[in-house]
């Protein structure tokens, strides 16, 4: 048996099992103050309307007879995220057709039917499709053929000429489909019915394009919602019947009809948050079609937003049935913290005519309050719960809060709800994104929003320190420990407790305080062992 | 070593044979979703099944630790052994094997069953690729990072302490699979929680009095 | 080579504030037969339990074959036959399991010796652990302890449940071990008329202290009990020191003294006593002489 192992390893071990579990604890308490605040935003704090939009045609939106002109709406469905958690956020990801899916097509109802999907081990795109071959009788025999596509071309048999492709953004929905390789820096066109592979002009290392998204332009979907409404017109008819009909069926938008797919540009999300048009054919960046709007957040953030700033974001392109011309486009995002949504319309040129985000009536009924800050104090029992979120923050090792405040800006956002450690959506680490205020200002703020956590941190320090003197661990223990005590706050003072030694202590008889009793010397004064309780005869029958 | 991890499968047969069964249960209850259901089915009917098997395993193999350390303490078996010739370290290294073992019994099969059932059925394309070897990899890895905490906690000849706070603990850690996914952030944390606790265990269990 | 086969280095411990064990130093050389005495709670077990690892220490440090006791290899162990107090083994194992757990984990068995054993306590190999008797057990215990021809052999209290004929078995077996050479026996016992028949060494606990310590026949020598009477009264101080026990009555006083020697009893002469007789004492009349707490002046009516 060894009495004493490695001291500083069981520290560790210990330290790292407290801090698991009491991150973990703190995360769901805090799960539950964020679905109970977000849960309780009344359905004017998550919705934005845009009247009178003018990608519709003039002539039809300012028509006398409009009752009610066309609406952009957007909300958020659901703000507490359940998608952005892990295990919701890995099933979506490995799901077919999606973002992150390397299956890009396959009919799971039919066994025989067409599929295409990326193998990772060759890096081409595997395709099954039916061909119809047609016989001297006439009769048209179905044939199913499988071939592979690659950077250079297309094949019948698995070929390593056809090259390989690296990372790809696909639009999924697209015929031809259309993806980017991002190693290659340059778009290709797939016609999986003739067999062409079109190639687009590579962007250079200087070029500011970046793509990560293609096409349907949407991230977590699931949170936010967004459509357009067309214009409700009286029609003599619908009069007299008294109901209203509305032309929605001129209306077109992406994700809806696949009549959309004839259009001749092809929308393209860029990393900085522009969005720009590519067109179809000559797979050349068109111009610019509009940028992600920046939601307002409990401390005003960069105006200017980047995917990875967002939790959702939805974009959506317009044209109208009988051109199919692109006309602009429409884009929704949501805050990190899920409390904002911006809604923004811009036109065919890429110019923002319109824009709006969630708001709160204040008291006076005007809505002046960003959804962002009324979420916390402006619903029944927020402040409450939004003290309770705080203090729940401020339990967090010091640490790591203050590691939250430096990396607030670069942890994405959908990961930023399931960080156990870090804390992207504290208090802490909005402050450290706040656009105002010079370095030092928000750093004083900073550590005023930490000043619970570190006063906290501080007393436990004390007592640790305390205790230690009393079991008379060494100076320099004592100082990791108070430092370590300092920055880990309660988790440090839990692994001082769990891994203290457990050491008996008796009074000394020289300086009446307690003393180890497994130390020759009591450390306090420095006087020899006495064991008064025991009373030992003089005499000794000893041999030698 | 091979006549102690031999005591600890003997000393522990229930949990084996309990592995075994359950194991049987599970590939059953595959293979009758697998072909009562479309061929595909949505993620969401999987997890729904995972959830209680986590669940049983987890709880099962966690009794499995606290099990182990709690008779030995109180039935100082530990203390009859190391008057033999071997170590506290034997001691405990074979305890954990065969801990190991049990949750093998249990996952070995299943994934077994499961790549073939895969074969059998998958369509030609890598629909489930990732999908079976990341949750089966966190699953192993989340059991037997509980019947780590379970020998951890097992250690006391106090009843309660093993029983609630295996459970509370064995509770919050399983949650961490709704927090971070199948991932490999999970697998990495996992190892980390699993090679800490065994840390832990291996000091109190070297260093308390037998 | 160190002849020591234990060795025990100041010694100390502690059980929650309150101290067992204050400074013990001992030592028992290769081929010794060490009988460690002591009240109950005086700390014999504690020393073996340290001893084997089972225990920390609190302060001070503990060798088995020249092995420090907190790591002691498996070799060491396999060298090492033990008979602990309560006899402690795996209560629900049938006793056919339990020796084959034995016998596998054993560095050598010796089936000949242990099958003679098992036929001399006639145990049944088919019950479970806890349904043998105490006796039973401590035979059982004694086997396991005997089949692998031990360098070493700690027996702590190791006839406590055996009847007669069994204590007479066991000390039999005791002297058979002793016969062959280089063999160590440190043994704890309450019977002490057991003891004195095969201990060479004796050390007696009390205090915390190791009190005795020294060869059987030389306590004898050193340890004195006499009865002596005085012409008149006795006297206040006798100025002899290392009084283990003194009880007075009208003239006559009994003493007992530590180291007896000349200088002792010239001292003693210069009172003149009418009569100055030794007590013969046995080991059992000098543990309990040693044992009692303090020294005494008792003063009979």
């Amino acid at each position: 048996m060894r009495s004493r192992p490695k001291y500083p390893i069981q520290v560790l071990a210990a330290g790292f099992l407290v801090l698991v579990f009491l991150s973990l604890s703190l995360f769901w308490a805090r799960w539950v103050c964020k679905s109970i605040l977000v849960d309780n935003m009344p359905m004017d704090y998550r919705t934005v309307n845009i009247t009178a939009s003018e990608l519709f045609p003039a002539e039809i939106e300012s028509d006398p007879n409009v009752l009610r002109h066309s609406v952009v709406h957007a909300h958020i469905i659901h703000p507490e995220a359940p998608e952005a958690l892990g295990i919701a956020n890995y099933l979506s990801e490995k799901a077919l057709e999606r973002y992150h899916s390397r299956i890009y097509s396959f009919d799971h109802e039919n066994k025989e039917a067409v599929f295409v999907y990326f193998d990772g081990r060759t890096g081409q795109i595997n395709c099954r499709w039916a061909d119809f071959e047609k016989m001297p009788d006439g009769t048209l025999i179905r044939k199913k053929v499988l071939f592979y596509v690659g950077p250079e071309g297309v094949s019948e048999i698995p070929d390593k000429k056809l090259g390989r492709f690296n990372p790809v953004v696909i639009d999924f929905g697209s015929t031809p489909l259309i993806l980017y390789d991002i190693k290659l820096r340059r778009f290709f066109a797939i016609n999986f019915k003739d067999r062409i592979v079109t190639k687009g002009p590579q962007l250079s290392e200087d070029d500011p394009h970046w793509p990560v998204d293609i096409g349907i332009l949407s991230k977590n979907p699931g949170v936010l919602d967004i459509y357009w409404s067309s214009p409700d017109i009286k029609t003599s008819q619908n009069h007299k019947d008294k109901a209203l009909y509305s032309i929605a069926g001129n209306i077109l938008t992406r994700e809806r009809n696949s009549d959309y797919d004839s259009d001749q540009y092809v929308l393209v999300l860029d990393e900085s948050g522009r969005i720009d048009l590519l067109d179809r054919e000559t797979l050349e960046f068109a111009g610019p079609a509009g940028r992600l709007p920046a939601p307002e957040t409990f401390f005003p953030a960069d105006k200017r937003v980047t995917p990875d700033d967002l939790l959702a974001y939805r974009v959506l392109p317009m044209a109208l049935k009988e051109d199919h011309k692109y006309r602009g486009l429409i884009a929704a995002t949501v805050s990190r913290e899920g409390t904002a949504l911006a809604l923004s319309v811009f036109d065919k040129k890429g110019a923002c005519f319109e824009s709006e985000d969630t708001r709160a009536k204040n008291s006076i009924g005007n809505r002046n309050v960003p959804s962002s800050s009324a979420v916390f104090f402006g619903t029944p029992w927020s402040p409450a719960i939004t003290i309770g979120k705080f203090l729940l923050e401020n339990l967090h090792p010091p640490i790591l809060s203050m590691a939250s405040y430096f990396t607030a800006g670069s942890i994405e956002a959908a990961s930023g709800h399931r960080a156990m450690f870090l804390l992207p959506n504290s208090f802490i680490a909005m402050k450290g994104r706040d656009a105002r205020d010079n370095i030092a200002v928000r750093f004083m703020y900073a550590l005023l929003l930490m000043s619970p956590s570190i006063v906290l941190a501080i007393l436990l320090a004390i007592c640790l320190g305390k205790d230690a003197t009393i079991v008379g661990i060494p100076r320099k223990t004592r100082r990791w420990w108070l430092l370590g005590t300092i920055a880990f706050g309660l988790a440090g003072y839990i692994t001082y407790k769990l891994t203290r030694p457990k050491i008996t202590l008796v009074t000394c008889a020289n300086c009446g305080k307690p003393r180890r009793t497994d130390m020759d010397k009591c450390h306090r004064c420095g006087s020899k062992w006495d064991v008064p309780e025991l009373t030992p005869p003089a005499w000794r029958v000893l041999n030698g | 070593m091979l006549t102690l991890i031999r005591r600890e499968i003997r000393d522990n047969i229930v949990y084996f044979i309990a592995a075994v069964v359950f194991s049987a249960i599970l590939i059953a209850l595959l293979t009758a979703a697998t072909y009562n259901l479309d061929w595909i089915s949505d993620p969401a009917v999987y997890v729904g099944l995972s959830i209680p098997m986590l669940v049983i395993l987890v709880l099962g193999f966690s009794a499995m630790g606290v099990t182990q350390m709690y008779i030995d303490r109180n039935r100082k078996i530990s203390a009859f052994l190391s008057a033999l010739p071997v170590t506290r370290s034997w001691i405990l290294a074979a305890r954990i094997v065969a801990g190991l073992l049990a949750i093998l019994t249990v996952l070995v099969p299943l994934t077994i069953a499961v790549i073939v059932m895969g074969r059998l059925i998958a369509p030609p394309i890598p629909i489930f690729a990732g999908y079976i070897a990341d949750i089966l990899t966190t699953v192993f890895l989340m059991v037997f990072a509980c019947y780590c905490l379970g020998l951890l906690t097992g250690w006391t000849a106090n009843k309660i302490a093993p029983t609630f706070g295996a459970l509370g603990l064995n509770i919050v850690l399983v949650s961490l699979v709704f927090v971070k996914g199948f991932g490999p952030d999970i697998k990495f944390l996992l190892v980390l929680v699993i090679v800490a606790c065994l840390i832990r265990t291996w000091h109190k269990f070297m260093s308390t009095s037998l | 080579m160190n002849d020591n086969v234990i060795k025990i280095e100041n010694l100390v411990k502690y059980f929650d504030g309150r101290c067992v064990l204050d400074g013990i130093n001992l030592t028992v050389p290769r081929g010794c037969i060490y009988g460690l005495l002591g009240r109950n709670g005086a700390g014999k077990t504690t020393i073996i339990r340290i001893l084997l690892g089972l225990e920390p220490a609190t302060r001070g440090r503990t060798f088995l074959l020249e092995t420090e006791s907190t790591n002691l290899a498996p070799k060491i162990r396999g060298r090492i036959g033990c008979v602990a107090e309560g006899h402690n083994l795996i209560q629900n194992y049938k006793v056919e399991r339990l020796i084959k757990l034995c016998k596998d984990l054993s560095l050598q068995w010796n089936d000949e010796s242990f099958d003679h054993l098992m036929k001399t306590f006639r145990l049944p190999k088919d019950r479970r652990i806890k349904d043998l008797s105490m006796g039973m057990r401590a035979q059982l215990n004694l086997s396991l302890a005997m089949a692998i021809d031990p360098e070493l052999l700690i027996l702590d209290d190791p006839t406590l449940g055996l009847d007669t004929v069994a204590r007479r078995q066991f000390l039999e077996l005791a002297i058979e071990v002793i016969q062959k050479q280089n063999r160590t026996i440190l043994f704890c016992s309450h019977i002490l008329s057991d003891v004195e028949r095969i201990a060479e060494r004796i050390g007696i606990l009390a205090a915390g202290k190791l009190v005795v310590d020294c060869p059987l026949e030389q306590l004898k020598e050193r340890v004195k009990k006499l009865r002596i009477i005085f012409p008149e009264s006795v006297p206040e101080n006798l100025y002899l020191t290392e009084i283990i026990n003194q009880q007075i009555q009208g003239r006559e006083m009994a003493i007992t003294v530590a180291n007896w020697n000349r200088q002792k009893q010239a001292i003693l002469e210069t009172f003149k006593p009418s009569s100055c007789t030794e007590i013969p004492m046995s080991l059992e009349d000098i543990f309990i002489e040693c044992t009692r707490p303090g020294a005494e002046t008792v003063e009979v009516a």
